[in-house]
């Protein structure tokens, strides 16, 4: 079972040109991958795309089964008329409470749950919104900057934990960070502009896991490499 | 707040009162037309009393008004939140209605239904209510979609969770508008008393108009800027009240 876009081409409504134009991909069922890019070339358009929040497009996506595709971006922010624990605890299906607490430990945010959202700082804002989104049911779940405002150490722990977490799930991780990607991340879809064929460039990354020895450095250097000249 | 509030009403009425005077002796105008400050305390001291439960009357039709049209304001404005065509009539309707004069109005609710409290009632909601309506509408109709965006894709959203959020969110701004039509309220009540009806302190402007008494309507005046005022004060305690109530619990 995997993910699969065939053929997509899309335009806005009044824009000169495509902002898709034959773009076609694959990724696994399963792991953690990226999507990579310039600013403007369309990797929120294209998250959307796939979670069905904008249509109008055609060619084909194909889901294979994984029905339930949540998208969550780093802007998002929870009610503010009671604390972030609160929350999590309302939208936590009873199955994941306790997963919840792990989540929370592990995120580096127990401190700060009893507060709430507007008193945290915006990286813990950051990560307890992907808590949220990680308690629930989900096939595939899209990261767009889910991780802004955290520091490096820390973003590379939360991705091996989720990682760890849930292994048969699938991430689609969108940043712009060269290193972590390249490092972190299964396939590294570059996303490139509708002029450049094949629009999007498929890099395998190092996908450091959990308790493994660190990637070797010359690995790296290659996904690296690839990314930027994909890009 | 009340202090402040009430300190400004007086420093206007001030201003107003030393205007009229020297308008008085600048242009050597008679007591008939600009009583003396004597005949103002006099007209005070016998009038206060009675003009003062005509405000409290007044006051009372306004703010059962002001009431009726927050509660109906609040209802047709999330029915007006709905993209379906419900909505987009329910927004088209109000935006034009709220164009008509309302005090134009008035004098066929008063042939209609005649110079009583009904009348009195409708004409204060109808003059704060379209203002209300409007507001409530945008605020209502708005998404807030960095704080929407996990209840729609999780598919939990509901209509009271959408109205809470967005409530929540314009909570200063509902709270702005509250205290600002509450001054509609007032004066279409008062509007509504001096056109037709039979009670009320628009009424006694009225009569006093009738009598040519400038000193009744200074005093009506003195006494509906304070009543209004103490209004006021305690819609923003309310709304103060409440929106610390949200951010403590």
């Amino acid at each position: 079972m995997k993910l699969e876009v065939r053929q997509l081409v899309f335009r806005f409504p009044n824009a000169s040109g495509n902002l898709f134009s034959d773009l076609s991909f694959q990724l696994p069922a399963e792991g953690f991958h990226a999507l990579f890019g310039p600013s403007g070339v369309g990797k929120t358009t294209l998250a959307r795309m796939l979670t069905g929040e904008i249509r109008g497009f055609s060619g084909e996506i194909s889901l294979n089964g994984n029905r339930r595709v949540l998208y969550t971006y780093n802007l998002e922010r929870l009610p503010g008329w009671s604390s972030v624990r609160r929350h999590l605890d309302e939208t936590a299906p009873p199955a994941r409470r306790l997963q919840a607490q792990e989540l929370i430990t592990e995120f580096g945010i127990d401190g700060c749950v009893d507060s709430r959202f507007s008193r945290l700082s915006m990286g813990q804002q950051n990560r307890a919104n992907l808590v949220r989104y990680l308690l629930q049911e989900f096939d595939v779940l899209i990261m767009d900057e889910s991780l802004a405002n955290v520091d490096e150490f820390t973003r590379e722990k939360i991705i091996l934990k989720i990682k760890a977490l849930f292994p048969e799930r699938c991430f689609l991780y969108i940043s712009h960070n060269v290193a972590e990607v390249a490092r972190l991340c299964g396939r590294i879809l570059v996303l490139r502009a509708a002029s450049k064929a094949p629009q999007v460039v498929c890099v395998q990354g190092a996908d450091h896991a959990p308790e493994s020895p660190a990637p070797q450095p010359e690995r790296l250097e290659r996904a690296m490499l690839e990314i930027v000249h994909a890009a | 707040m009340l202090r402040r509030r009430i300190f400004q009403f007086f420093m206007i009425y001030a201003l107003g009162i030393a205007l009229l005077f020297a308008l008085k002796y600048a242009l050597g105008l008679s007591d008939y037309v600009v009583p003396g400050p004597a005949e103002i305390g006099r007209t005070a001291s016998v009038y206060a009393g009675p003009y003062l439960l005509a405000v409290l009357n007044t006051l009372a039709v306004a703010i059962l008004g002001h009431l009726l049209s927050i509660g109906l304001a609040t209802a047709v404005a999330i029915l007006g939140r709905l993209t379906a065509w419900v909505g987009s009539f329910i927004r088209t309707a109000a935006y034009n209605i709220q164009a008509y004069p309302i005090v134009a109005v008035a004098p066929i609710i008063f042939i209609l239904l005649g110079d009583g409290l009904g009348s009195r009632l409708l004409i204060a909601a109808m003059i704060c209510y379209f203002p209300l309506l409007l507001s409530f509408i945008g605020i209502f109709s708005e998404p807030v979609a960095e704080i929407e965006h996990f209840y729609e894709s999780t598919q939990r959203m509901t209509w009271r969770l959408q109205v809470k959020i967005r409530a929540f969110e314009n909570i200063h701004k509902i709270s702005t508008v509250v205290v600002g039509s509450a001054t509609m309220a007032m004066v279409g009540t008062i509007v509504a008393e001096f056109i037709a009806a039979t009670a009320g302190i628009g009424y006694s402007i009225r009569i006093a108009l009738y009598q040519s008494d400038l000193a009744k309507i200074l005093v009506a005046l003195f006494l509906i800027g304070v009543g209004t005022s103490l209004y006021l004060v305690s819609l923003e305690g309310l709304g103060a009240a409440l929106q610390a109530r949200f951010k403590r619990s």
